[in-house]
């Protein structure tokens, strides 16, 4: 029973996560054009977002999509401390038994040229001990290396949800 | 219609979510139909009561929606930053696009961190998601393990060594009527378009 309350808890992420990449298509598509035209020369990040932490919340969540022009990993976010205490990259996963959890990730492979996406219920870099809370409206700028060695910074704008 | 196995739910989940894309070729998108499980032999959770530490409340919560009216249950825990404030939003999302009519749907919120999040911290937290909800929050792991059984939930709060606190829970909301009956159930990843879907449904079938 359990088991197949499990598999239908995938294949809703699945269908859904299909479904809203369909929905972003117009922003993947320029990422990977902007990429292109970039010629190998950085890795781009895009669609970048926090969500808003309530007041009692001492945790965050920051997405992204990224797009690497060679083969190459995310392996490390960070941000102010003026922000939060320390950052992490988190994978949420399903267990077996249908509980879900998150841990710690050494790294995201980023594929040449495909654009890989931090969203809801999959990686995302986690804000840990935040100092105030992230209010609507404001912006968190996230460091993020590469396994390559390159860094690049992008501004998480903070909102309620994924967005439309 | 009702989906009679759990296991073929996925292939309706599936159907419909690839249709809420656009392609509707093969007609399998019924407004009538609920995109959230529905299981043959139906969750009752109407003895389900625990401790309400909404602000304002006494004694216990049982987890059963008012007449004429919904209850979303979730378990979760405040340091959740992925899945919990996920599900809350987009339930905030679907009331706020269905407008007044979604009035009726409440929120019960069981902490499963009950160590960490207080009942303070709890009313802060929720009322950013909705002005309606209940915080219930118990301290005796058995009554919660009891209360999870009922919902065929599970959680556990692990300790690591390094200090560190991970917390794995059933991510799933359910919606209960007001005979204490799950009518629905929303995997993580429903989304706020499919929890509106659903709630049209539900609430037309209200009156």
């Amino acid at each position: 029973m359990k088991k197949a309350f499990a598999l239908a808890a995938v294949s809703a992420i699945f269908a859904l996560g299909a479904c809203s990449d369909d929905g972003t298509s117009n922003t993947t598509i320029t990422a990977a054009e902007i990429t292109t035209t970039a010629a190998a020369e950085a890795a781009t990040a895009t669609n970048a977002w926090a969500r808003t932490s309530p007041m009692s919340a001492e945790m965050g969540a920051a997405y992204f999509d990224i797009t690497s022009p060679v083969d190459d990993a995310l392996v490390k976010a960070s941000v102010d401390m003026s922000v939060a205490m320390m950052a992490q990259i988190h994978e949420t996963t399903m267990k077996d038994d249908g509980t879900m959890g998150m841990q710690e990730v050494d790294e995201v492979a980023l594929p040449a040229g495909e654009t890989v996406s931090l969203k809801p219920g999959g990686y995302h870099v986690m804000l840990m001990n935040l100092k105030a809370p992230l209010e609507t409206g404001s912006t968190v700028t996230l460091t993020l290396t590469l396994k390559s060695g390159a860094t690049l910074t992008v501004d998480a704008e903070v909102r309620e949800s994924t967005g439309m | 219609m009702k989906i009679s196995r759990l296991l073929i739910a996925p292939v309706a989940v599936l159907a419909v979510g690839l249709s809420a894309c656009g392609s509707d070729s093969d007609g399998t998108v019924d407004a009538n139909t609920l995109i959230g499980l529905q299981r043959e032999d139906s969750l009752q959770v109407g003895d389900v009561s625990l401790p309400d530490e909404t602000t304002g409340a006494t004694g216990t919560f049982t987890t059963k929606a008012a007449d004429g009216e919904l209850l979303m249950v979730y378990f979760g825990y405040l340091n959740c930053p992925d899945l919990c404030p996920t599900t809350l939003a987009d339930l905030k999302m679907a009331k706020k696009r269905i407008g007044a009519a979604a009035d009726v749907v409440d929120i019960a919120f069981i902490t499963v961190d009950p160590e960490r999040d207080t009942g303070d911290k709890m009313n802060k937290y929720l009322s950013s998601f909705s002005d309606r909800f209940h915080a219930l929050r118990t301290t005796d792991i058995n009554e919660l393990k009891v209360a999870e059984d009922k919902f065929l939930a599970v959680s556990r709060v692990i300790k690591n060594d390094d200090g560190s606190i991970d917390v794995e829970h059933t991510a799933s909301a359910y919606i209960v009527d007001s005979n204490g009956v799950v009518i629905d159930e929303w995997p993580f990843g429903i989304g706020s378009d499919g929890m509106e879907h659903d709630l049209w449904i539900l609430l037309k079938g209200l009156k």
